[in-house]
């Protein structure tokens, strides 16, 4: 028996979403074999982590703050990884977007009365702080040739250094130095009241709060998806993304053109990490089993693969998976393992790789002829 | 003498950078045969988790125990790397987005964080340790005594196997067929080389060899278990493959000098050094060293294109038109 | 005829019978059930032009493929190959037209890869003791090269001759030459004749892949002609004119398209080089010192044997390889090289030799390619008119007819001959001073080849100068007003370009007389 793979001629577009739907129904039951083998009923289990992500009271709410952050390092993934540039980095270049945003909102804040104008200040400041730190792999890409996987990656724990020493090992700017709290557990400066991004209830299932994070990731994938679809530099992208050498025939500035693609990715993950310090804590966190521990730069790669990087798949995967996130947390304690999450993360981008190759390929199974048989036949 | 910092870095510089030498040596196998796999932290958290599970749960004299550990930590990379193989070579998926995944599912808030935490071995420090090999006598003698003599055993099998690696690939069949396979898999198959073969017994290689790697930190360099305890190790394991030209004796020198970067921040710290400002440079130091020894060695465009083998990270396909 | 094909009569067993061979992939039947038969000490020529399945047959006899019908017998015993290897046990060797050779490895390791017989099936490798093996060989042969030195140090002629060091060294019996006289000097190829008559005479068979009618003349003794995949007739070399197998190959009459080459000095002149000096992708040099004038409806060939420089000055004009000394002016304006984008807007079009690699964006859209370097000029601001871009493909495909699935069709999808068509269609219609094509009708079937070489001529009637990269003689003598040589780096007119003696000469880096 042998297997061959045959290209496609044609691709169904009804593929391209099947096989992925079709790849998260497989993991569910390749991951309920291994809690089997672990003790665990799989079925209840499900039914669980359905619950705690999106039925419950307040799953909904909680499921938008883990996807809100899942939405801007999957969009900050995608934007690079379409054009097979591999920033790893969205995790560092998150917190450098926090540390940016958190200062803009902690230093404006006390100045300026006006929400908006702070608050936009805060965004454009995570903006500056992810594109600077993605800027550093693009450069050594751009310029230097090195690698940009291990670079942004190799960045993502320098960032986390620096993060918990502004907070934990320094008495900077950001640190909460004032009152009795301060003196038992470090924490950061809150924010004041203006710094603090809005939310918008809907009166469902108990009130769903929408952080305007969620709002700005929105923008920002309709944004994404006009840049590489209808616009010059889009282009100009694509064909970098497609082939090298073709771009450097069709006149494309590709140096360029890589350190834009890699500024611009790590700036949509650093509105990603202002909107953690103004949508939610309210202030820098740089405790190492804080946000660091989060993993959601990484998710995000999870999210955008699933995804095929497209931007508006990307919210709703966000979304899926960031409700598979808090259930996870909501549900962690005794009786439900922890490290599922990841497990399971995992189990489905596997077999969204496999499933990927029955996109662009039919499957042929060969049955080897018997000699016997191709003699007598003739 | 056998104080001065000079000679307790190099001693610790060797211990630290044994799991970097053993995972780069995995990869070095796997990229040799044209298959890049990024999963390395990954398998190596995997490797410390299970290897420390063996030793806190099989009850035996101590050098069984051990070996028992190092032969699952083996075991467990492989069964690890036989995925991402499955995916990249039979199926042909994209080898760095596999790699990715495999990191993600086994690395810290996956497969190895489930495995720790549901089997509580969190909880006390490792039964069983790798210890010194050598009598405390031979330990003292100057300068080699620490640096040679003050090691466990699975450092010196690490030196071996550098050696090992080294004959293999340069005065051996298989290696030059491995070679092959990883610079011009369509010369090696006319030559009729199996490239599928080779490809998934060096990945499952590489695999094996990050287990080991993984266990060697939770049994020899830091006895107990933690989330995450490999720190991004894994990925200093790749870089330093490309550090080394894809040679394994460059492997060993350059593993030992990371892991002396490793070893020196507690160092500075004992002796009352400071190096900068803080203490965040000397944390920092090692991924930064990493990224600027990168640079250094892929700017030299000719000379980087003289090491990485031809085919890697391409999957190989007979029948294309 | 070699002696042994003569005294043997044909009623014997033949070394190699394949019976209703069949061989498909999506989209196309390479191999429609072929019957094909060599017999020992024959040298046997597979004729047919590009894409009829000449390759695709061999690969099947190797072992790279596995046939979907059809059954094959090598003196007599059934086979059935699952790999590669076994077809090398069987005694099948192959001298690929793209060589399989690992380009880091020395001369021996590259002989030595897979090897079971010879001093090299040990574990332990001896170089020693290889180094003499191989050397013994070459010598046998007059195959002579230094086990020792690595592929990509070595000429492509010198290449070739590892290529079929390697199948001798594996005591092939059955040796297949694809295309081998396309990287070689028409001497070096009269070389290569006398070793496969040597082969032949000492009872192997050799099986012989060309599409050029002269070569199959001068060294075969019997020739099978495919067409679409078919086996259409099979004769002996001897009964047979290069007209009655041109027509066998093309299943027509064959018109050969020949241009009426004349000078063109009074006109003016498009393009002016003058010392241009670049560096190749080692960092060695590539173009030395290379100075010529183009005029404007001038055909001017450059002929020369592939690895000569020809790519590097190709891509050194057309801006996409920075030049270390020299200029270039189009139309009398200097134009600043090592930039792809200024090369283009000062009108050099380029289509490369690589069409798949570098002149399109391969999973991209036939409609983006179309428009790969004009979209700038055709946008709004930022913003792309897609709009206007799908109608200029819609057009294009019309006019050029690319047999397509539709202007959306994924480009990597095209057959060879769609494909350069599109590259083509994009470079005509910027109306460039300066054309450039880098062996052009490379890998093409009649018909496309026919077609881009009056789109040439057309591009040379409308004003334009076209300089004409090609390792084909035919197609260089077909084309031209003048022939230009390129031999290490360096650039020489031929005095008289109806000569092929002096321009042989010239590409193997002689002086003329």
């Amino acid at each position: 028996m042998r297997l061959t793979f045959e290209r496609r001629l044609s691709q169904p577009w009804w593929l391209s979403v099947a096989v992925p739907v079709g790849s998260v129904v497989v993991a569910f039951v390749i991951a309920g074999i291994v809690l089997l083998a672990t003790g665990v009923e799989p079925l209840p289990t499900y039914r669980q982590l359905f619950n705690a992500g999106f039925i419950q009271t307040g799953a909904l709410t909680q499921t938008l703050v883990s996807a809100t952050p899942l939405a801007f390092t999957g969009l900050a993934a995608a934007a690079a990884f379409r054009m097979k540039l591999y920033n790893i980095g969205a995790e560092g270049q998150m917190y450098m977007g926090a540390i940016f945003g958190s200062a803009a909102g902690l230093f404006l804040g006390g100045r300026i009365s006006s929400s908006a104008t702070v608050i936009f200040a805060m965004v454009a400041a995570g903006i500056v702080g992810g594109a600077l730190w993605g800027s550093i792999p693009g450069v050594l890409r751009a310029f230097f040739r090195t690698s940009e996987i291990l670079t942004s990656l190799l960045l993502n724990y320098v960032a986390g250094l620096i993060l918990t020493y502004l907070i934990f090992e320094s008495q900077s700017y950001w640190r909460q130095t004032k009152g009795f709290n301060a003196t038992v557990f470090p924490t950061g400066k809150a924010l004041p009241d203006v710094a603090q991004w809005p939310t918008w209830t809907i009166d469902v299932q108990g009130g769903v709060v929408i952080p305007l994070g969620a709002l700005i990731a929105v923008v920002v994938a309709v944004l994404l998806w006009l840049l590489y679809s209808r616009t010059r530099f889009g282009f100009e992208a694509r064909v970098l993304g497609d082939s090298d050498r073709a771009a450097r025939y069709s006149g494309v500035r590709v140096r360029r053109k890589i350190l834009a693609v890699m500024a611009i990715s790590g700036g949509i993950a650093g509105i990603g990490g202002a909107s953690q310090v103004g949508d939610f804590a309210h202030a820098l966190d740089g405790d190492p089993n804080g946000l660091q521990k989060l993993g959601y730069g990484y998710t995000g790669i999870v999210v955008a693969a699933l995804a095929r990087y497209n931007p508006f798949a990307t919210l709703l995967v966000a979304f899926l998976i960031g409700g598979l996130e808090n259930a996870g947390n909501t549900l962690q304690g005794p009786g439900f393992p922890a490290g599922l999450v990841g497990v399971l993360q995992g189990i489905i981008l596997f077999c969204a790789l496999g499933g990927e190759v029955l996109v662009r390929h039919r499957v042929r199974i060969h049955r080897r002829v018997p000699k016997r048989a191709a003699e007598a036949a003739s | 003498m056998n104080n001065s910092l000079l000679v307790v870095l190099i001693a610790s510089g060797i211990a630290y950078g044994t799991p970097l030498l053993f995972a780069s040596l995995g990869e070095l196998l796997a990229e040799r045969s044209g298959v890049l796999n990024l999963g390395v932290e990954g398998m190596m958290l995997v490797g410390a988790v299970m290897g420390f599970w063996t030793v806190q749960r099989v009850h035996s004299n101590t050098a069984v125990v051990l070996f028992a550990a190092i032969v699952v930590a083996a075991i467990i990379g492989a069964v690890l790397a036989s995925i991402h193989a499955f995916l990249v070579i039979t199926l042909r998926a994209s080898q760095i987005v596999s790699g990715l995944a495999l990191t993600i599912f086994a690395g810290a808030v996956g497969l190895s964080s489930y495995l720790g935490n549901d089997l509580n071995l969190a909880d006390s420090p490792a039964s069983h340790t790798f210890n010194a090999v050598f009598p405390q006598s031979m330990q003292n003698w100057p300068v080699v005594g620490p640096i040679v003599f003050g090691q466990n055993v699975l450092v010196y099998a690490s030196w071996a196997l550098v050696v090992v690696i080294w004959l293999y690939l340069s005065r051996t069949r298989p290696g030059l067929n491995v070679r092959a396979v990883g610079e011009s898999p369509a010369a090696a198959d006319s030559m009729g080389i199996n490239v599928t073969r080779y490809r998934y017994a060096h990945t499952l290689l590489g695999g094996a060899l990050a287990g080991i790697a993984g266990a060697t930190v939770t049994l020899a360099i830091t006895p107990q278990w933690v989330d995450g305890i490999t720190g991004g190790a894994g990925w200093i394991a790749i870089a330093l493959v490309i550090f080394a030209f894809w040679r394994p004796e460059l492997c060993l020198v350059g593993a030992y000098f990371f892991g002396a970067l490793q070893a020196l921040a507690p160092q500075l710290q004992a002796r009352d050094i400071h190096l900068g400002p803080t203490v965040l440079w000397t944390n920092a130091l090692p991924y930064v060293m990493t990224i600027v020894v990168l640079v250094v060695v892929s700017s030299g465009t000719a000379r980087s294109r003289l090491g990485a083998p031809a085919a890697l990270g391409n999957a190989y396909v007979r029948e294309e038109r | 005829m070699s002696a042994a094909a003569q005294a043997q009569p044909q009623p014997q067993t033949p070394a190699v019978s394949m019976r209703g061979v069949t061989k498909r992939f999506p989209g196309i039947v390479a191999n429609d059930h072929v019957d094909f038969e060599a017999a020992p000490g024959e040298v046997h020529a597979l004729l047919g032009e590009n894409g009829a399945g000449k390759t695709t047959l061999s690969h099947i006899l190797t072992g790279l493929y596995r046939p979907d019908e059809g059954r094959i017998a090598l003196y007599g015993e059934p086979v059935e190959f699952a790999s590669p290897r076994e077809a090398i046990d069987a005694g099948v060797g192959m001298v690929h037209q793209h060589f399989r050779l690992v380009p880091r490895f020395t001369v021996a390791e590259n002989l030595v890869l897979g090897d079971r017989r010879g001093a090299g099936r040990n574990f332990r490798i001896d170089p020693g003791a290889i180094a003499e093996q191989v050397r013994g060989l070459g010598e046998r042969y007059g195959l002579e090269i230094d086990p020792r030195a690595r592929i990509w140090q070595l000429s492509v002629g010198e290449q070739q001759r590892v290529e079929i060091l390697k199948a001798l060294y594996q005591e092939a019996r059955i040796l297949i030459l694809d295309e081998p006289t396309a990287v070689l000097t028409p001497d070096e190829a009269d070389t290569l004749f006398v070793t496969v008559r040597k082969m032949a005479e000492e009872g192997r068979t050799v099986i012989f892949i060309s599409h050029k009618l002269h070569e199959v003349m001068a060294v075969s003794d019997r020739v099978t002609v495919l067409r679409a995949g078919k086996a259409i007739a099979t004769v002996r070399t001897a009964d047979a004119t290069p007209q009655s197998l041109a027509e066998l190959m093309v299943g027509r009459e064959i018109v050969v398209v020949r241009r009426e080459g004349h000078a063109h000095t009074d006109a003016a002149p498009v393009l002016e080089v003058e010392d241009l000096w670049a560096d190749g992708d080692r960092g060695t040099v590539a173009v030395k010192g290379v100075s010529l004038t183009l005029h404007a409806g001038e055909i001017a060939a450059i002929a020369g044997v592939s690895g000569n420089g020809q790519r590097e000055l190709a891509e050194a004009i057309a801006g996409l390889r920075p030049c270390t000394k020299g200029t270039v002016r189009v139309k009398g304006h200097a134009v600043h090289t090592g930039d792809a984008r200024t090369a283009f807007q000062a009108g050099i079009g380029y289509v490369p030799e690589d069409r798949l690699g570098t002149g399109v964006s391969p999973t991209l859209p036939i409609s983006m390619n179309l428009s790969l370097k004009s979209f700038r000029s055709e946008s709004v601001g930022p913003f792309l008119r897609l709009r206007m871009m799908r109608d200029k493909a819609v057009e294009a495909i019309r006019t050029f007819g690319i047999k397509s699935s539709g202007p959306e069709q994924e480009t990597d999808e095209l057959s060879g001959g769609n494909l350069q068509k599109v590259v083509i269609s994009r470079e005509f219609s910027a109306h460039p001073s300066v054309l450039i094509a880098a062996s052009p009708t490379r890998g093409l079937d009649v018909a496309a080849v026919e077609q881009v070489h009056s789109y040439l001529m057309e591009a040379a009637e409308e004003g334009a100068g076209v300089l004409l990269i090609s390792e084909d003689l035919d197609e260089i003598l077909a084309l031209n007003d003048r022939v230009l040589v390129m031999y290490e780096g360096g650039l020489t007119e031929a005095a008289d370009p109806t000569n092929v003696t002096e321009i042989g000469l010239l590409m193997a880096g002689g002086k003329p007389a």
